[in-house]
């Protein structure tokens, strides 16, 4: 078979899997990839979302990534080019150091991220987990080349079929679930008079202060349990 | 051959190294790719002897359109082949094959097409397909004043050329393609995340909880009769003020809730 007869099969079989249940995506690429963990993210603008994850590790390190806007997947996405950290020591600790520091906590040795690129534009990332040491082998890294492409397909055929302005299902949940961050910050832009960006800024900043994931700050603050200070108040716990 | 035929022949080489390399070159990152066929259209004049030369290119239906020339009067010729129905370009764009007709002057398999030619002072024409693998894109079609047409040589040069243009042709629709589809995404995504946004902005402004907040929204959009993403991404650009939103009354039960 001609690879891109191949690749045309494969892109097909990937969009009907996506249709049932975007959650099997990511424990496809663990299987065929031989890897620890794996996590599938779409991205819009400066916002992220995952639409699957393999494991709650995986998982918690991609909230992470998100709430101090670094690590290996915002690097492949801004940089439009793959990274691979294959060992997450001294050195990737000064690239990245709270993300190394939880990825080493957690049992993950060695990260792999993939941007999800259609022509110019990209939509995602495609990040690999691995709990020891080491690069992918050639095999591995071309594949998830490949996976990566199939998987942009999918997600922009997903889309195809969703009314125009609304996210198709199985990507909604990238959304969903970090809704509370965005009426967090819809709460706090009124709360101070600030933009929603900044506002979203903020609430990171918060979190990261306090160690906490950005959803965890954004719940108390739905739940009215907390409220930001102003540049020039100290914060009150309601 | 002759001291001056071979400066001909060294300057034709130079000449054809260079429109490759010009060619590719324009393919390398946001291209245009009606400037790359314009390129196309004058080096094959200048390559090829020909006098004149013009593209068409089938449309998402699969009709023909013309899309460059080296000058007006074949943008005319062109267009003459296509509403007329007949002519070298259609037969090439047809067949997928090459077309060369060396004597408009003698019978020809469009009369009307090769009165045109002739009036304008053509008497030869040739029709390359421009084609990825199986696929036909379009043609590119040459004039010659003299009788003839082109020898075999030039006829697999200008091949040579338009299988270049036409993967500056394919490139370019995958391009358009990804970038249309990609900002349905993000649109999408962006929407979306209005909503919550501005969910959170009510719910805090009036001290109601999200579903509220939602059904507030969904009100105020109806009311003023614009869509609950404009309203909503209005609200966080601040062009529309979360008091307008809270002013609103219910005029229908309160929807399923959101979230």
């Amino acid at each position: 078979m001609n690879a891109d007869r191949f690749s045309r099969l494969a892109m097909a079989f990937a969009r009907e899997t996506a249709r049932s249940s975007t959650a099997r995506l990511c424990t496809a690429c663990v299987d065929v990839l031989s890897v620890t963990g794996a996590g599938i993210t779409i991205m819009g603008g400066d916002q992220a979302g995952p639409i699957c994850v393999s494991d709650p590790n995986v998982a918690a390190l991609e909230d992470l990534q998100y709430t101090i806007g670094q690590g290996p997947c915002r690097d492949a996405f801004h940089t439009g080019v793959w990274v691979h950290a294959p060992r997450l020591d001294m050195d990737t600790s000064i690239r990245w150091p709270s993300f190394v520091a939880m990825a080493r906590e957690s049992g993950i040795r060695a990260v792999f991220a993939y941007p999800l690129i259609a022509a110019n534009s990209k939509i995602g990332v495609l990040a690999l987990y691995q709990s020891v040491e080491g690069d992918l082998t050639p095999a591995q890294h071309d594949d998830s080349i490949a996976l990566a492409e199939i998987l942009t397909e999918t997600v922009l055929s997903l889309q195809d079929d969703a009314p125009p302005g609304t996210l198709a299902p199985g990507l909604d949940d990238a959304v969903q679930y970090r809704a509370e961050i965005y009426q967090a910050s819809g709460m706090i832009a009124i709360q101070l008079a600030i933009p929603a960006a900044e506002a979203l800024m903020r609430i990171r900043a918060y979190a990261f202060a306090n160690d906490q994931t950005v959803a965890e700050t954004a719940a108390q603050i739905v739940a009215r349990r907390l409220r930001l200070p102003n540049d020039h108040q100290s914060e009150t716990e309601q | 051959m002759s001291d001056d035929a071979l400066a001909r022949a060294a300057t034709r080489q130079t000449l054809t190294a260079t429109t490759f390399v010009e060619i590719v070159d324009t393919l390398v990152s946001d291209f245009d790719v009606i400037e790359v066929l314009t390129l196309l259209t004058s080096r094959s004049v200048d390559l090829l002897d020909a006098a004149a030369a013009g593209i068409l290119l089938a449309d998402s239906a699969g009709q023909l359109r013309v899309v460059g020339a080296s000058n007006e009067q074949i943008q005319l010729l062109e267009l003459f082949q296509v509403q007329n129905d007949q002519g070298p370009c259609l037969d090439c764009f047809h067949s997928g094959q090459v077309v060369l007709h060396s004597n408009l002057d003698t019978i020809s398999p469009w009369p009307l097409f090769a009165a045109e030619c002739t009036k304008a002072g053509f008497a030869s024409v040739c029709a390359v397909p421009l084609r990825l693998r199986a696929h036909t894109l379009g043609c590119l079609n040459m004039f010659m004043c003299e009788p003839g047409g082109l020898t075999d040589t030039d006829v697999a040069l200008s091949q040579a050329l338009a299988d270049v243009a036409s993967i500056a042709i394919i490139q370019d629709q995958a391009t358009r393609d990804a970038a249309i589809r990609e900002g349905h995404l993000q649109h999408a995504l962006n929407s979306r995340i209005a909503i919550e946004q501005a969910k959170g902005m009510i719910a805090e402004h009036n001290r109601v909880d999200m579903d509220e907040a939602f059904s507030r929204l969904r009100a105020y959009a109806r009311n003023t009769n614009r869509g609950l993403t404009d309203v909503a991404k209005a609200l966080v650009a601040g062009t529309t003020d979360v008091s307008a939103v809270s002013a609103t009354r219910r005029s229908a039960p309160p929807p399923p809730p959101h979230a």
